[in-house]
């Protein structure tokens, strides 16, 4: 029987989230630009969708791969803005429910 | 979301598209010449991909995507054939008379196309899984 060595480093990045940093700087701007940020950029997307899916269908330069998955890709950013309007508008009707 | 593991995969799909075509064209042009530089008929080279990692596609942690880094043509004595009444019979030299033909080996271009074939179904059963945990991470918000 060996004796139980360590693992080589796989890899040096370390394993710290990429979600925390700037939470600081990012305190002060107010909630609705992070919102109309994701909605332009759920718009951008679904519009590349439509362009790929148009060019494919009249027989373009463009492989049906990349053409498919950007249809995924706005598909899965529309259907998470869908699932945060619907959080937002509970929020706003609890919160329209407070009995003065 | 996710997005980037899409383009990996998405990559590498178009990377095995591009491998197939060039074995497409291997075995469509296995007994035909081409024009080189100098305008005179040559036998067809037989031509492979070589793959590199992407650094446009990448995570933080790094994975890469992948992209084709080149085409590049095959460096293999010709096939030749005694037809001295071919038009492009060579006209002088030891090789008088016979003609040169593309030298394709079809077993080895087979072989390759099974395994561009097998590693499109395992990156497009890669994309489902991502997609999978996509729809399964909505789920945390009901």
């Amino acid at each position: 029987m060996t004796a139980i060595t360590s693992l080589p480093n796989l890899s040096a990045t370390p394993l710290t989230g990429g979600v925390r940093p700037q939470a600081s700087a990012e305190a002060q701007k107010p909630f609705k630009d992070f919102m109309l940020e994701a909605l332009n950029e759920v718009n951008t997307m679904q519009q590349d969708a439509d362009k790929a899916v148009q060019q494919l269908v009249t027989g373009g330069d463009v492989n049906a791969a990349e053409v498919l998955t950007t249809l995924q890709k706005a598909d899965m950013s529309f259907k998470l803005m869908m699932q945060i309007r619907n959080k937002l508008v509970q929020a706003y009707q609890e919160v329209n429910n407070i009995r003065i | 979301m996710m997005m980037t593991a899409f383009d990996i995969s998405a990559s590498a799909l178009v990377a095995q598209r591009v491998r197939m075509d060039t074995i497409s064209s291997n075995l469509a042009n296995m007994s035909s010449m081409q024009r080189d530089a100098n305008g005179e008929m040559k036998p067809y080279d037989a031509r492979y991909v070589i793959f590199q990692t992407d650094d446009r596609i990448s995570t933080p942690y790094g994975a890469t995507g992948v992209k084709v880094a080149a085409v590049q043509t095959e460096n293999v004595e010709p096939l030749y054939r005694w037809q001295p009444n071919h038009p492009y019979a060579i006209k002088e030299g030891p090789k008088k008379g016979y003609v040169a033909y593309p030298k394709v080996n079809m077993n080895a271009e087979f072989v390759d196309a099974l395994v561009a074939t097998r590693a499109y179904e395992a990156n497009v059963g890669a994309m489902e899984i991502t997609k999978s945990m996509s729809q399964q991470t909505l789920r945390i918000l009901g």
